[in-house]
Formats: C-alpha cells, structure tokens, sequence
C-alpha cells in the first residue's frame, strides 16, 4: 500500500516539472506552429505563409547579409581565439598577468549586448564619436562613415560581436589547452617536436569536443544576432544590417504580419536544429 | 393649514430620501481605483506628477501599469481580444486608433458618455481621436460607419521648426530659405552647421521626411488608397532633403532625436525640426545646452512649388477608454478632468506638452516653454496626421528604409521614390486595401 502512495507522489512530483515545461517551452511552439499555418483573420491557409518566403527578396537578402555577419565574427573569434590562448598558454608565464588577461576578458562576456550596442554607437557616431576623435586628433582628415557607410555599418556590426565573444572563445581554449596533459608536451618538445608540430598532433586533437562545442554556441548565437545591431544602425543604413532577426522583428511588430514571422520563425528553427544536431552528433563522437 | 404642512413635510422627507439614495448610490458604484496602461518613459512622469491631485480630489487612487512602446501595444489588443475587464483608460499613440477604432473596442466619448467639444480645443485635436477619420482616404470595409469620438489627446506632440534667431535675422518662410541661410553657417571645421537632420532609418527618418513631403505637395495616398507617392512633389521633398544632408554634419543617416538636439543644443548647428519633449528637455534645459533663449520656434517652413505648403505632423497620445473598462463612468471623469483646463496648466508646468488653445497661449506657461506659440500656429494649419490605416507602421518602415538609403548614398532620389512606391503598392493590395 505504501509503495502505490509514494508511486502516486514520485508520479505527482514528476508531473510538476514536465507540465511547467510544457506550458513554457512546447506550448509557445505549439502556438508558433499553429500561426504559421493560419492568416490574419485565424484560417488555415497551409502553407501560404512559408511558400511566401521563398517569394520574398528582402527575406532571402537578410538570410544572406545574417551568413555574411555570422561567417565573419566567428572566423576572427575563432582564429584571434585560439591564436590567443595558444599565445596566453605558451609565452605568458607570470600567473599575476594571466590573471590580470583572464579578468580583463571577462568585462564583456557580463556585458549585456544593449549596453554594448550603446557603448560602441558612442564610440563610432560621426562627429563627436570616440573613434573619429581619436582619428582627428591623430593628424586624420578622414571621417569614416562606421555606421552610414553600408560596408562599414556591418564591419562596425561585426566588430562589437567580436568584442563581446572573443573573450568567450578564448577562455574555453585557454581551458582547452591546459586540458593537454603535460608529460606528453614535455615528452614530445624532448623528441625535438616544433611548436607546430606539437599543435596540430597533440594540442588539437585534445581541443576537438571544445571547437565543436565553441562552434555550435557561437552559430547559433551569431545567426540570432539582434540588441546591439538595433541599438548601433537599427538595421540601416538603408538594409545593410537587416539581419534576419531583424526582419523578422520587422515583419513581426512593424509589419504586424505575425503569421509571416511565424513561418520565418521556423524556418530559422528548422535550420538551426538541423545544424545543431549535426555539430553534437560529430561533438558525441568526439567525446566517445 | 395642517394638510399643508403635513404635505410640505412629506414632499421634504421625499426629496430626502431621493438625494440620500443618489449620493449612496453614487458613493457605492464609486471604485477604490482606476487602472490605466500608459507608456513607461518620460512622456508620463507629468501624468504621474498629477495624479496625487486627482486622488485627493475624489478619494480613488489611480492604479497606473507602464509599459514600454510595444509592449503596451501588444498588452492593450490582446486584452481587447480577450475580452478582458482589465483597465478603466488606456494612452494609445495615434497610429494605433485606426486598429481599435476598426476593431470597435472604444467606448464613443461623445454617442455613449455626452462629451461635448469644447470651442477651447482645436477640432484636429478631435478629428486625430476620431473613428472613422473625418477626413483622408478610410480604410476598406469602415466607410459607412458612423463618426465617433473615441479618445481625447493628453500629450499634445506636434512636429515644429527652430532656429538661432541670435544669428539668423530673418526667419526661413521655405525650405529654400532653411537651406540659403543654413549654407553661410556651414563650416565643419570649425564645428558649424546650417541643419541637422534625424535621419536613422524608420521611423526617424519619416518623422524628419513626411512633414518635408506633405509641405512639398506631396502625399503617400490619394483618397483611395492608390499610392500616389510617386509624384515629382515628393521626389522634390527628397532632393531637399538631400540638399540639407550637404549642410548637416556628417553620418546624419545615423542620427536619431538624441543627436540631433545635441547638435543644436551644442550650438553646433543652426537649424533643425524638433518636438516639444526634445525643446524642453534638451534644447531650453540649461543644464545641457549652450543655447537657452537663442532659439526662435516657428511653424515648419513651406516647399517650394505651386503645391508648397506650410505643413506639420501630429503625434499626440490619445486617452480612451475600453468598451471593457470596469468603471466606464469614473474613467471618463478622469479623462475630463486630466484634460480640462485647470489641470492642463499644471500638467504643462509638470514638464507635460499640453494642446488646449488656452493652456498653449498661457503668457506664464509661455516665459518657460517659449515653444507654445509654434505649436498653436502650427495647430492652426492645421497639422497634418499619419495615413489612417492600421498598416501605417508597415509603410513607414518601406519608405524610412528609401530614404535612409537615399540619405546614405546607396540610390538616387527618384529611385527611392519609385521603390518605395512599389513596395508599398504591393504591401497594400496584399492586405486588400487595393
């Protein structure tokens, strides 16, 4: 009879956590599903709101501006990273300035990316920004456009990402590299091993579950880039930083087209899942 | 002799009876509170300045939910959806009235309550809180209902124009004008501008642009919905505002209402549009600026043109209150005494930007705020509103992208024009107005 009683309560305690989920987590889901598939006025359209998408040139514009960006940021995160704590991890010695760099990295990682978007807007607004400042004040006649030049907008984009996340790529390489076991380093510089060498066999194989974690953290967090780009151009000038999450704002609060962003929505879920589960799966393999 | 007294004692026992039933009838349908959904930022702090004033006065406190922008958009349609009693007054932006006036969800201020305009307020200031609107294409399927008067104005917002009127003699009657004078002050070098610009892309653009347009002739709509933005009066409006962009600072494209005040405030540049929030807070505030009492304000200038025009943008917020408030009466007592005039002046000495005729022509309130008689003139116009449709916030970003990008270089005027114009014609026959 007790062991019904406390079946019925471990069953009633197991039930609270799956139904907070459910209502968190699945029913918005559920709820997005069900908008992609209904217009405006609630009927059930099919797939008129995605077929829409492949029609619409601007959604097609930011899903490539958005690979632009992304491709970009994680490629000068990716390499300034590891090239950093490679460098952290071989040439700097002294524990104090290891220190001082680890604290210093991590100012903006607790930075939250609307004070970041602020931050670097004030340092690159024209005319009384930080940056041409410093340009004017060093001899420079130059006054470059960081946010009104269409090119330039998104290097400024990009570079704010970089500011906030390579200190993120690089902790957990520095964390990588210490991982390496020190007999095996040792062993090798004893063989006479270049430092290259000893990078690409011993210290990288060690690094793969990281790079592919670093990997799947930074896609799917650059594809979802929003705060400071709307804080830095708010998607300007003209559509050079409309990335997709900011069309997809756009179409959502601007447009009042929320069955249209639903559609949108999942396509971006769809694909992230899609790639999400191809890094952990080659993640998995790693780690096994 | 004694059936009269007797009657006399009746009769007052009755009328007794009566007033004490009314006044505890009046007493028990009287709320602890009212609740209101207003905007969160400083556009409210006068309201929340006023409202001890109204609950010493009737003994019911107001219970006020802030929001941010969207959210109180968001907030007030999916409880109107609902159906749910939530709030007694809501503060709705303009642009929303088309959206609830369609959908129905306002109590009529004039057919169900008895609001009688008052000669005190201008009739714009109606017409903005009127549903359908009285003037302007209306939208598909609203044509044949009757006119109702759904909200009044509390923040009394209307675009205007400034100038340094220590340096400038003569005010500017045209844009031609603005750009002549501006351009003897241009001297980057020295940090001297003739104009500046609120030029980001959206909505702050179009706030700096659609006055431009309208007093250049142009208009995005006719009266049937047919995109008439493609016109030369609004490719003129543009290239004008091009001309400007060659006497403003650089990166003006970047600019929103915070770097423009600045400009001015600064005593960097000479010559801008401006708001009232952005006039009191910035530009007379002597905390922040180096121009207190060098300003002159003045209606926005006239395009050029045989269809040049004096022209302004509305963007007041409106006080309504939901067919499902739960204290309809007690919420419409608040709105006439918020905005009756004796509260209108200490609104406006609380920082507020009022809109009756006589709180804008108050010499004492005007010594403070010496923007009121460009308001009033420009309230005479009288200013023009943003197109009455619910899609506005849809056509405003189309164009406010054109024009930044024409603002930046990346397509010519007539170009911005002509893209804008198609995308917004296809924007609106998808959602049937074509």
């Amino acid at each position: 009879m007790k062991t019904r009683y406390d079946r019925a309560i471990k069953i009633f305690l197991l039930l609270i956590p799956t139904s907070f989920l459910l209502l968190v987590v699945i029913y918005p889901l559920i709820y997005t599903v069900v908008m992609a598939f209904r217009n405006e006025s609630s009927h059930f359209v099919g797939l008129y709101n995605f077929a829409r998408a492949f029609k619409d040139p601007q959604f097609f514009a930011s899903v490539k501006s958005t690979l632009v960006y992304a491709v970009t940021a994680i490629s000068i995160e990716f390499f300034l990273g590891m090239g950093l704590a490679f460098y952290v991890t071989n040439r700097i010695h002294n524990e104090v300035l290891k220190y001082i760099v680890y604290l210093s990295f991590i100012v903006p990682l607790v930075t939250p990316q609307i004070a970041s978007g602020i931050i670097f807007r004030l340092l690159y607004i024209p005319n009384y920004g930080a940056i041409n400042r410093i340009l004017h004040l060093l001899g420079f006649e130059l006054e470059p456009g960081w946010l009104t030049n269409p090119s330039l907008a998104v290097a400024s984009a990009v570079s704010v990402d970089v500011w906030q996340w390579l200190p993120f790529v690089f902790l957990v390489f520095y964390a990588g590299f210490q991982s390496v076991p020190l007999d095996i380093l040792e062993a090798a510089k004893v063989d006479g091993a270049s430092t290259w060498m000893i990078f690409r066999k011993m210290q990288l194989p060690f690094m793969k579950p990281l790079i592919l974690l670093v990997l799947i953290f930074r896609i799917s967090d650059s594809l979802r880039v929003f705060d400071h780009v709307m804080v830095l151009t708010q998607g300007g000038p003209g559509r050079a930083t409309e990335f997709l999450s900011i069309y997809l704002y756009k179409i959502a609060f601007k447009f009042w087209d929320l069955n249209y962003a639903a559609a949108i929505s999942l396509f971006i879920l769809v694909f992230m899942s899609a790639l999400s589960l191809f890094l952990s799966k080659n993640l998995k393999a790693e780690v096994d | 002799m004694k059936l009269k007294t007797v009657s006399l004692i009746v009769v007052f026992c009755l009328i007794l009876v009566v007033n004490c039933s009314f006044s505890l009838a009046e007493e028990s349908s009287k709320p602890k509170e009212l609740t209101i959904a207003a905007l969160a930022g400083m556009e409210t702090d006068p309201l929340k300045a006023i409202i001890p004033l109204w609950e010493e006065q009737y003994g019911i406190k107001i219970n006020l939910i802030l929001y941010p922008y969207n959210s109180l958009y968001e907030k007030i349609v999916t409880t109107m959806v609902a159906g749910v009693s939530t709030y007694d007054v809501i503060l709705i932006d303009d642009p929303w009235m088309p959206k609830l006036g369609k959908e129905g969800w306002l109590l009529p201020l004039d057919k169900e309550l008895g609001y009688e305009k008052e000669d005190d307020i201008m009739p714009v200031s109606y017409d903005l809180g009127t549903w359908p609107p009285p003037y302007g294409p209306i939208p598909p399927g609203e044509e044949n209902k009757e006119k109702e008067l759904l909200a009044l104005p509390l923040i009394g917002n209307l675009e205007f124009f400034m100038f340094r009127s220590d340096l400038i003699p003569e005010e500017p009657i045209t844009w031609d004008d603005v750009y002549n004078i501006g351009s003897k002050f241009y001297d980057p070098k020295n940090g001297s501008f003739g104009y500046v610009i609120r030029g980001a892309a959206g909505n702050p653009v179009i706030s700096e642009f659609y006055p431009m347009l309208v007093s250049f002739g142009g208009r995005i709509f006719d009266e049937n919905w047919n995109v008439a933005l493609n016109s030369p009066e609004s490719v003129a409006a543009l290239e004008m505002l091009l001309k400007l962009k060659t006497i403003s600072p650089s990166g003006v494209e970047a600019y929103d209402a915070a770097e423009r005040s600045r400009e001015v405030a600064a005593g960097r540049a000479v010559q801008a549009l401006i708001w009232p929030g952005e006039a009191s807070q910035m530009i007379e505030n002597p905390e922040v600026s180096q121009v207190v009492g060098k300003m002159k304000y003045i209606k926005i200038p006239k395009g050029l043109g045989k269809n040049g025009r004096h022209a302004s943008l509305m963007g007041n917020w409106l006080l309504a209150i939901p067919k499902t408030a739960p204290n309809p009466e007690w919420a419409f007592k608040f709105i006439l005494w918020v905005t009756s005039s004796d509260i209108q002046k200490i609104y406006a000495k609380n920082g507020g930007v009022p809109f009756r005729v006589s709180t804008l022509s108050d010499p004492e309130l005007i010594k403070t705020y010496p923007f009121y008689p460009a308001m009033l003139d420009s309230l005479k116009i009288p200013p023009d509103w943003r197109p009455r449709t619910e899609e506005w916030f849809a056509v405003e970003n189309i164009l406010g992208t054109y024009v930044n990008a024409a603002l930046s270089g990346q397509v010519s005027s007539q170009e911005a024009i002509e893209k804008a114009a198609k995308e917004i014609e296809e924007h609106m026959k998808e959602k049937g107005y074509l």
